[in-house]
């Protein structure tokens, strides 16, 4: 997803103004000239500085396009001239999203079958077919689940599947 | 001699010795596949380090960085797909080999000349170490102060991006670094009545969301990368001695220049491995060769950025401050099992830093023989299928991160950075640059503060000592250099505007 350079140097400006702000509201500490609002507020001016200096283009010229390999004698094309993966901006949604779900189900379905979820959606998501997704949500989650579990001794919960070991 | 027979007895300690064997064949395969870099490898090894012994902790961190450091060489030899952005240096040159047909001596030269980088580096690390601690004992808050922040602005300069969009995305890590009571007035900062952000924004699970969970964000977009065709080689070792001994300059320079790069805080193997190339190519007495498969600049940027990985850890170990995104997650580590870095380290903790020689040495040398295992068997290992790895490595990203602190908060952490380091990637933020400020963050602010408090709100004593006035004039050299390039490269279009 790309955002131009002027819509980002002002988010970051706006960024920084409201650290300042933030940062300017903090408590000082009695009896002393610098507190913990110090830091921020410099941090803060810095960003809107930075800000105003990439909405107007400061810097522009040291950047490169990104490119990637396309073909099998290793050629670079920029990433823009690539045919685009179906549903590629949906489908990057789908790591973060995956763990959001396990943050917030891993407690009440237990931790195989959440792993096993994810793992099988993110294989789909990344071309795989049924089968090697389903051989892979039988494999990968007790694997882990073996090392982080017993060897490394992490409480993953057990809910709805508990492991033997 | 007592300390050293000691530190030998805790690198021979069978728990260490397998830490050291596991995360090897570890790092030797991520970081050959496309895609996992040597960083994502180390990052993810972290929420591991946990559970180990200090000892055993710091080994899996070296091994598996400096194993993963030359497996990334690997698909840029044989894909032209550098695996970390140090080998980006020399892939096309690399594969210009492959190409040739010579797809073993170029690997060769990347695993001989990196273990002996690597040795030499290690080195410089036992002579100058001890040397420059004695010196850093008289340096105050205000030395300290510049030193971190220079670090921080050198890491700005080494990204290939925008210098403003990179002090931007450092600034943002200190910005992140903020959040939490963990301030020298223990007051809550930014954390919206939330208790989960009052210990702070936990740096293993921003570090792992911006280089893995990113990473798989990226390959949804992107399409697969092409296949290895299946390849038999021939010997691996062939030839190095013979090269060791015809290009003997190109080799000690680049040790030299990626001994001196590792040093600087804030630039790692990513830069020594580009200067390296480049000053090969401006010293050699046939630059036509360059880029046509000549093993010259290989053997100089090879040997260059795993010497700059062993002697980056000199800042690292001496100040806190990160040579490169490999030491910042290191610096994590040490701190993590009671070894903090400063320059009393080499005096009260010597044994554990004659330990942690020994492993670099050890490292460089078991490099030899795994890695011609590892180019052997590359052919299987990167006909791998994306959609086969990943997924474990989204899993591996929940599951790290809630170890690190058994918290399901950490997990939301995450996800919103691997959406922040996306983001950010996307439109030529250097998330290099974001990492270290969360990294150095409390340590800027905490020496920054301290001065101020010493100086009673004058920044007058921070530019009075010679050491942080020279410390000083580097680094606002560096903070203002994009916007003299800016109005110099404006000059010429407003006079032809004007004429």
């Amino acid at each position: 997803m790309h955002i131009p350079n002027r819509a980002t140097g002002i988010g970051i400006a706006v960024l920084g103004a409201a650290a300042a702000y933030g940062g300017s509201l903090l408590p000082p500490v009695p009896g002393q000239q610098v507190g913990p609002n110090v830091f921020p507020m410099v941090i803060g001016i810095g960003l809107v500085l930075c800000g105003i200096a990439i909405a107007i283009g400061i810097g522009k010229s040291f950047e490169e396009p990104e490119e990637v390999v396309a073909s099998e004698d290793g050629a670079h094309v920029p990433a823009d001239a690539v045919p685009p993966v179906a549903h590629g901006a949906l489908k990057t949604l789908v790591p973060p999203l995956l763990l959001l779900f396990y943050a917030f189900t891993v407690d009440h379905l237990g931790f195989i079958p959440t792993a096993a979820v994810m793992v099988a959606t993110t294989c789909f998501a990344l071309g795989g077919t049924w089968r090697s997704a389903l051989v892979l949500a039988l494999c990968a989650p007790p694997a882990v689940h073996l090392i982080f579990a017993k060897l490394l001794r992490v409480p993953l919960p057990p809910g709805l599947l508990p492991m033997p070991w | 001699m007592s300390t050293f027979i000691e530190a030998w007895q805790m690198v021979l300690a069978p728990d260490v010795l397998m830490a050291i064997l596991l995360s090897a064949i570890y790092g030797l395969v991520v970081g050959s596949l496309p895609g996992l870099s040597a960083t994502m490898a180390t990052a993810l090894l972290v929420p591991v380090t946990f559970y180990l012994s200090p000892i055993a902790a710091i080994a899996t961190i070296i091994t598996a960085s400096a194993m993963a450091i030359f497996s990334c060489d690997i698909p840029g030899c044989l894909l032209r797909i550098p695996g970390t952005p140090a080998s980006a240096a020399y892939t096309d040159e690399a594969y210009a080999m492959t190409r040739k047909g010579q797809p073993e001596l170029a690997l060769g030269i990347c695993l001989w000349f990196s273990a002996l980088g690597g040795v030499f580096g290690t080195l410089s690390l036992i002579i100058m170490a001890p040397l420059l601690a004695e010196f850093a004992l008289s340096f105050s808050t205000f030395e300290y102060f510049w030193l971190a922040f220079l670090g921080l602005m050198c890491a700005t300069v080494v990204a290939r991006s925008s210098p403003v969009k990179a002090i931007a995305a450092m600034l943002l890590g200190l910005l992140i670094a903020c959040v939490g009571i963990e301030n020298p007035a223990g007051t809550p900062r930014f954390t919206f009545g939330m208790t989960d952000l009052l210990g702070g924004i936990e740096v293993i699970p921003a570090l792992v969301g911006c280089f893995a969970v990113a990473e798989v964000m990226r390959a949804m977009s992107v399409p697969e990368p092409p296949q290895l065709a299946r390849r038999k080689f021939g010997s691996i070792l062939a030839g190095q001695w013979k090269l060791t001994k015809e290009y003997p300059k190109q080799q000690a320079r680049g040790n030299i220049v990626g001994i001196i790069i590792g040093v600087l805080p804030g630039a790692g193997a990513d830069m020594a491995a580009w200067v390296s190339y480049a000053m090969a190519k401006r010293f050699s007495k046939t630059p036509e060769k360059f880029g046509t498969g000549h093993p010259e600049g290989l053997i100089e940027a090879g040997a260059s950025n795993n010497a700059s990985l062993a002697s980056g850890w000199v800042p690292s170990l001496l100040f806190g401050i990160p040579g490169d995104t490999i030491t910042a997650i290191a610096i994590g580590v040490l701190y993590m099992k009671g070894l903090n870095p400063g320059p009393t380290l080499f005096t009260e903790k010597a044994s554990s830093m004659y330990a942690l020689y020994i492993i670099f040495m050890l490292g460089n040398i078991i490099m030899i023989p795994l890695g011609i295992i590892m180019i052997r068997l590359a052919t299987f290992i990167l006909r791998a299928k994306r959609y086969m790895i990943m997924p474990v490595i989204v899993l591996l990203c929940a599951v790290g991160s809630f170890a690190t602190g058994n918290n399901l908060f950490l997990v939301i952490t995450v996800a919103a950075f691997g959406c922040i380091g996306y983001l950010m990637e996307k439109n030529g933020f250097p998330v290099a640059a974001l990492v270290l400020g969360i990294v150095m963050g409390s340590m800027v602010e905490q020496h920054f503060i301290t001065s101020l408090i010493k100086s009673d709100g004058s920044l007058l004593p921070f530019f009075a000592r010679p050491v942080s006035a020279i410390l000083a004039a580097i680094t606002i050299g560096l903070m203002v250099w994009p916007l003299a390039v800016w109005l110099y490269k404006k000059r010429p279009q407003a006079t032809a505007a004007a004429a």
